[in-house]
């Protein structure tokens, strides 16, 4: 049987689609191919998979070929039963007839001689030509067809359908297309039957010596053709996975081992794709196939139908595994393949794939997730295809050209060389070739990296290539291959390109790397006896590889360093694009790296910055450290070729931040001199630049700073700096945020001068101005160096900043400041209560009470108010305050406040007044202390004396002085507190006369009664009266007894002391000495404690001792009034209402006033004499009064006219009130009399209650 | 042969990495490990497609490189155990059980009390008993 694979292929090329038969018995089909032709391919199918499952398949084409045709004619039995699959799947048969005897005499024997084959799926196409209009050829017709239908249709099936071509036929073709399908779905299920049947035979036997996979295999693929033929693409598929399945179990059957394959030529490039690029017998081997033809074949097989079942991406992931398990077997064979032929074909296969997936994949047409899934595939394979392509630019030389990143050297360094089974030797004629390459390494000189940084360059090779070729050469020895590299630590650490040319070896070996006249062309003459040098085994590698090789794409790609680079660079693109599509966002970030490299290379440094930048922040964003420092200097270094001064200083400002294990500190500090360079350089602009992962800050441990509303204060604050040098801050702030309120940005804190920080902790001082009351917490530090403008928000727990979490910005929660609302800090008191002594130097007591807030340094001015002036003279005490009745709890602070090595023992001193203002001590910066201030309070007014008729006014304002006080204090002398002290002055005694008798010889007794308004004992030690005109002193010369002095007063005691007086019978001639009024004096001693209140006056204190000490003299004027002796005129008060006076009630006061005598007099003459002034006085808090309260009443000049003064009041309180008095200003009062004289006192009675508002009560 | 083994935190952040191999190539250790996140997310977000329920922390084969296979295990709290071998014949039940010893070493090292939890482990016992752990599976 596999002698008809030949036949079987050519057999499965030649058909391609279900064939009909057509049995064309009435010559009808030239006349019907067209619309049969026409109504192809069958719309909708149902066929029966090969789980017997109903299937629909949509537009199944189907060839019509007449029985006669050749193709079906000419076959044998035996062909037929092989190659099943193309036999028609229908007959059709084609018959007319107008005549029912004709049919039943000639053509119904025919048809039953044609259907009587029952392999044969069949049905009759019965076609009317007659045209509609001839009504008895359509009556016949139709009744050969009922006859028709009748013999060959039965219930179970109807075999019969009718064209009539002259008419209507839609109904036709529906029922054409079913009996067609229903026949192939018949025919399929039975020829499926007899293959599956015939397999399961094969598979029985298949352990028998005689099995023959060939067979197999033409069975299962002409089941598997069946299928496809019948669009069943899915069971077509499962079958060829089945046949690889079988195939692969064979082909690794022990004591079965074949022939490989792959030494043809072209075998380089893969034919996963192809099925028919090699005939399949030129695979047969013995009973099976070659495997490195026929896996391809399988594949191919498979991925087409995969293609047809629009399923691209599971092409790619079949793909894909199948080059790796591919690779795999190569691996196995590879020392009889030709020279990396599995590079080769991997590169190739990955490609074809790729080519022929992309082709057949269009966007969006399949879910998302699986997409994703093929761009995934995608990138993988052309992830596979970049590294072997990188390998075998590597063997032949370009090596230096490869980046050597992280993910070069995993994908290089982990992939083994290959394993020829000899290395290729180097051509005769290569000497020119050897020399260029060798130019090539010597020229070749690693890139050193950016800031001097040296890294010893990751691995891409998995060991010494040297030593590999070597070994694996016929001619040399093994044995002395360890001798060559003995001593060369060079070659095992790392990568032997380099090394080898430039280690020079002392040992007498010829190492070829030695010098440069081994490389002379008399040297190749024998290369064999020697281990080859680099250049000669990359030349080598070329040679073999071009032998290899039979792309011509590849080829060019490899045949020089700008191809293999621009191949590089676009299967690295291709990789990139389509793992961005896929999930794998990291493998196509980290070849946009090493696109970058390559841009980097050719300068084009913006492309490389901003793939770079990707790279750069993905290794960032989750924090892996060791290979962001791989890739942030070249971004450094592209910015800085840029002049992308922000970008570069923040690279550096990066790279200072990564743990500092990563680099040396001399690297280190080559950043930092770096970024101070370009800061300081002539930038245009100032850069913003963030540097919280490099400076970060913290507070000082400890409660918060607690500040007064108002106050200024120093702040500390813990900065640690990363860099490692010591670093010039131009200025440095700092933000403070109140937790209270988000929305202000907080107030900026500026350092007080160029700061320098050193690596490590700085403690850095800010003077705080006053903040708003509120808890702070730190913000952002600020600073500038240069014109670099940083800014930090990083907040450190007290130490270094976590390099771990370097990018996360932890805000400090925990207040650094915490500035108290608004509340008294100090109070300021007067001392005293009491009066003081006007017109006496006074101590006047201040008590300053700090309130938990230190005074120190504190200013106090003092400003007297009008009436009141500080006795310069004396200095100002001051002297610790203890509240007597203060609480323990105070008294206990007071105590503890002594006792704190702060405040000394000192608590009085005297202060001098210095303009107005006194600067406190340190002692008295916390206690309560009081001040005593020698003050005046200047009166010129002179005390007067009371007596029943004129009442003494007591005018509490008179005696009232004020001291502003004004306290400055604080840190700043920012806190101003200022307060009006209130002082009373008064003297010392209140006087009352009276006259207590008139004795007969018209001397009269004074009485005069000395109130103290002091609160302190009040010693009289003298008294005496200085009389005015008209009174002369009595026996006692002015003075009272003296036995009665001294006179001791008690606080708020009376005291009377009496005097006799009489009137003067003479005037005195003198006149001009006479006093208007009478002067009482006394002479007095105070003694008082001035905490009390009036005490002895300052000078008094100082005046030395008790003799000389100054007695005080009080001064106080009486009126004393003389009988009227001349009366002129008489006010008369008129008689009151006998109803009484009432609040409210209104009534009328009336005086009479008449003339006693005529009016002479020199004073008279000047004024009119027909009128008198009056004038009404009243108090006003008891009375209202209406109507003129002054004027002029005329009154005739002649005696005993008289006129009568009335005046509306209105009494305004209840009691016994002085009532109006009537005055007259301008007669002299020893003119007047009064008669009747008014009352002194007038009784007034509540109002009456008024009941208009009252809600009575229940 | 171990050549790396690594664990990874829940922001991916790399906790602690390991490598077992003589050459100074650890970066090109660490670009794998890191490479292979794109895996484990990619199987943690579509967790329909992968065959491993999420009941399971191991996650199986991640890489069906050419030379080295990387291994994934998660843990509850999200961490995830990178191990990267060279060997090429691997038994998953041996590599399930390279992992059930290795989360048990890095629970013991992350209940020390001095642990950041988040932060790079520093523990040097943790790091023997990591040693001990890769010395003892040679996987051929």
């Amino acid at each position: 049987m596999a002698n008809y694979l030949a036949q079987f292929q050519t057999v499965k090329t030649s058909c391609d689609r279900i064939v009909a038969a057509v049995e064309d018995v009435s010559d009808l089909w030239p006349t019907v191919k067209g619309l049969f032709e026409e109504h192809q391919p069958l719309k909708r199918a149902f066929l029966t998979n090969r789980t017997r499952n109903p299937v629909l398949v949509e537009n199944l084409p189907v060839e019509f070929i007449l029985t006669t045709d050749a193709r079906l004619r000419s076959r044998s039995p035996q062909e037929q039963y092989l190659f099943w699959f193309r036999e028609p799947y229908a007959t059709i048969v084609l018959v007319t007839c107008e005549d029912l005897d004709e049919f039943k005499n000639i053509l119904k024997p025919r048809l039953k001689l044609i259907v009587q084959n029952d392999e044969r799926e069949w049905f009759i196409v019965f076609v009317s030509k007659v045209h509609p209009s001839n009504d008895q050829a359509t009556k016949s017709v139709k009744k050969v067809y009922a006859k028709l239908e009748v013999d060959f249709s039965s219930k179970k099936r109807e075999r019969c359908c009718k064209l009539d071509i002259h008419g209507p036929n839609a109904h036709f073709w529906e029922d054409l297309e079913l009996k067609i399908t229903e026949c192939i779905r018949n025919t399929l299920d039975r020829r499926v039957l007899f293959y599956e049947d015939e397999i399961r035979k094969l598979t029985e036997q298949r352990f028998m010596p005689i099995w023959n996979f060939c067979n197999f295999f033409i069975l299962k693929e002409s089941l598997a053709f069946i299928f496809e033929m019948a669009h069943l693409h899915e069971d077509a598929l499962r079958e060829y996975d089945e046949l690889e399945l079988c195939y692969l179990e064979t082909v690794n059957m022990l004591g079965k081992q074949r022939e490989f394959g792959g030494f043809d030529s072209e075998d380089d490039q893969a034919t996963l794709l192809k099925p028919g690029s090699k005939p399949l017998t030129q695979i047969v081997q013995d009973d099976s196939f070659r495997e490195f033809d026929f896996r391809q074949y399988l594949f191919a097989c498979q991925s087409r139908l995969l293609f047809k079942l629009n399923r691209p991406s599971e092409v790619s992931s079949r793909g894909y595994s199948f080059v790796i398990s591919f690779a795999k077997a190569l691996t196995l064979h590879e020392s009889v393949l030709p020279f990396c032929l599995r590079e080769v074909w991997v590169i190739t296969a990955c490609l074809a794939l790729l080519d022929a997936t992309a082709s057949h994949h269009h966007d969006g047409i399949v879910a998302p997730n699986i997409e994703k899934e093929l761009y995934r595939l995608q990138g993988d394979l052309y992830s596979l295809a970049r590294v072997k392509f990188m390998r075998l630019g590597y063997l032949i030389g370009y090596g230096t050209d490869i980046e050597k990143s992280p993910l070069n050297s995993a994908c290089l360094s982990m992939l083994p060389w290959p394993k020829p089974a000899v290395w290729p030797s180097l051509p005769p004629d290569a000497s020119s070739e050897v020399l260029e390459k060798e130019k090539t390494i010597l020229q070749a000189t690693s890139r050193t990296k950016h800031f001097g940084i040296q890294r010893k360059p990751l691995p891409l090779e998995p060991s010494v290539l040297l030593r590999v070729a070597n070994r694996r050469r016929a001619s040399l020895s093994t044995g002395n291959i360890p001798e060559i590299f003995d001593g060369r630590t060079g070659f095992t650490e790392g990568s032997g390109l380099e090394a080898s040319p430039r280690t020079p070896s002392s040992r007498k070996v010829q190492a070829p790397p030695m010098s440069r006249t081994n490389s002379s062309p008399g040297n190749f003459e024998s290369p064999l006896d020697r281990p080859m040098r680099l250049a000669e085994i990359f030349v080598a590698a070329e040679h073999a590889l071009r032998l290899t090789i039979s792309d011509h794409d590849l080829l060019k790609a490899l045949s020089s360093t700008q191809d293999f680079e621009h191949k590089y660079l676009n299967l690295t693109k291709g990789a990139a694009e389509n793992y961005h599509r896929s999930w794998w966002k990291r493998h196509g970030v980290v070849l946009d790296g090493e696109i970058a490299a390559v841009c980097f290379k050719h300068g084009k440094y913006d492309l490389a910055a901003n793939s770079y930048e990707k790279v750069c922040a993905l290794y960032a964003g989750e924090r892996w450290q060791d290979l962001l420092a791989e890739v942030l200097p070249n971004l450094a270094e592209c910015q800085k070729n840029l002049n992308d001064h922000a970008g570069y200083m923040s690279s550096c400002v990066r790279l200072l931040s990564l743990d500092k294990g990563l680099f040396s500190p001399k690297e280190r500090q080559a950043f930092q001199i770096e970024v101070v360079n370009l800061a300081h350089s002539e930038m245009e602009n100032p850069v913003p630049l963030d540097v919280s992962s490099l400076i970060t800050f913290s507070g000082s441990t400890g409660p918060p700073l607690q500040l007064c509303d108002g106050d200024p204060g120093t702040l500390l604050v813990t900065v640690w700096s990363g860099f490692p040098d010591d670093i010039t801050l131009d200025s440095l702030s700092l933000t403070l945020v109140a937790t209270n309120n988000t929305d202000e940005g907080g107030q900026a804190l500026k350092s007080s001068a160029a700061t320098v920080l050193k690596p490590g902790r700085n403690t850095i001082t800010f003077d705080l101005p006053p903040q708003k009351p509120g808890s702070y917490v730190l913000g952002v530090v600020t600073g500038q160096i240069g014109r670099l403008r940083f800014r930090s928000h990083s907040f450190s727990k007290g130490g270094p900043a976590d390099t771990d979490d370097f990018m996360s910005y932890e805000k400090p929660t925990r207040p650094i400041l915490k500035v108290s609302k608004p509340r008294a800090l100090v109070d300021l008191a007067s001392a005293v209560s009491s009066a003081l002594l006007i017109n006496e130097a006074q101590w006047i007591g201040i008590i300053v009470h700090p309130i938990n807030y230190s005074l120190k340094g504190a200013i106090l001015h003092i400003d007297t108010g009008p009436g009141l002036k500080i006795e310069d003279s004396y200095g100002i005490e001051m002297e610790r305050y203890v509240e007597i009745d203060c609480d323990a709890g105070a008294s206990k602070a007071e105590v503890s406040v002594e006792d704190s090595p702060v405040s000394p023992k000192q608590d009085s001193e005297v202060l001098n007044l210095c303009d107005g203002k006194i600067v406190f001590s340190e002692w008295a910066s916390n206690v309560s202390s009081i001040l005593w201030v020698p003050v005046r309070a200047l009166s010129e007014k002179l005390a007067r004396g009371s007596s029943s008729v004129t009442p003494l006014k007591q005018d509490i304002l008179e005696g009232m002085r004020t001291v502003a006080l004004k306290l400055e204090f604080g840190m700043h002398h920012n806190q101003i507190f200022e307060r009006t002290v209130a002082a009373h002055f008064t003297d010392p005694f209140d006087v009352t006369t009276r006259v207590v008798n008139k004795c007969n010889d018209g001397t009269m007794v004074l009485q005069v009664m000395l109130h103290s308004l002091v609160k302190v004992n009040l010693i009289v030690l003298d008294a005496w009266l200085d009389l005015q005109e008209g009174f002369v002193h009595g026996k006692s010369e002015g003075r009272p007894t003296s036995t009665f002095f001294p006179l001791v007063v008690s606080p708020g005691s009376r005291a009377a002391v009496v005097f006799s007086i009489s009137l003067e019978k003479t005037m005195s001639s003198g006149k001009d000495l006479q006093l208007p009024e009478s002067i009482l004096n006394i002479k007095y001693e105070i003694n008082g404690d001035r905490a009390a209140g009036a005490h002895k006056p300052v000078d008094a204190d100082h005046s030395g001792s008790d003799s000389e000490r100054r007695a005080l003299v009080f001064k106080s004027a009486i009126v004393l009034q003389r009988p009227v002796l001349d009366p002129c005129l008489t006010v008369g008060f008129l008689q009151l209402p006998s109803d009484g006076l009432r609040v409210g009630k209104l009534i009328t006061i009336q005086w009479r006033v008449e003339r006693l005598k005529e009016l002479k007099g020199s004073e008279a003459v000047e004024q009119q004499h027909d009128e008198v002034l009056y004038e009404v006085n009243a108090n006003s808090e008891n009375w209202m009064i209406a109507g003129r309260k002054r004027g002029h009443v005329s009154l005739s000049e002649e005696k005993g006219s008289r006129v009568v003064i009335s005046i509306l009041c209105v009494p305004l309180v209840a009691g016994y009130v002085r009532p109006p008095q009537l005055s007259l200003p301008n007669v002299e009062e020893e003119n007047v009399r009064s008669n009747p004289p008014g009352p002194h006192l007038v009784c007034v009675l509540p109002p009456l209650l008024s009941s208009s508002y009252c809600v009575p009560v229940k | 042969m171990i050549v790396c083994v690594a664990v990874v935190g829940h922001q991916n952040n790399p906790l602690y990495i390991q490598s077992f191999t003589e050459a100074e190539d650890a970066l090109k250790l660490h670009h794998i490990v890191h490479c292979s996140l794109d895996v484990i997310d990619e199987r943690v977000n579509n967790p329909s497609k992968s065959g491993t329920t999420m009941n399971e922390a191991f996650l199986g084969l991640l890489y069906p490189a050419l030379n080295y296979k990387v291994y994934g295990y998660l843990t509850n709290t999200k961490v995830k155990f990178i191990m990267v071998t060279s060997d090429l014949d691997v038994r998953d039940t041996d590599v399930r059980s390279f992992f059930r010893k290795f989360h048990a070493a890095y629970v013991d090292a992350v209940s020390n009390p001095f642990h950041v939890p988040g932060k790079k482990i520093t523990s040097r016992t943790f790091s023997e008993s990591v040693t001990n752990i890769v010395s003892s599976y040679s996987f051929n």
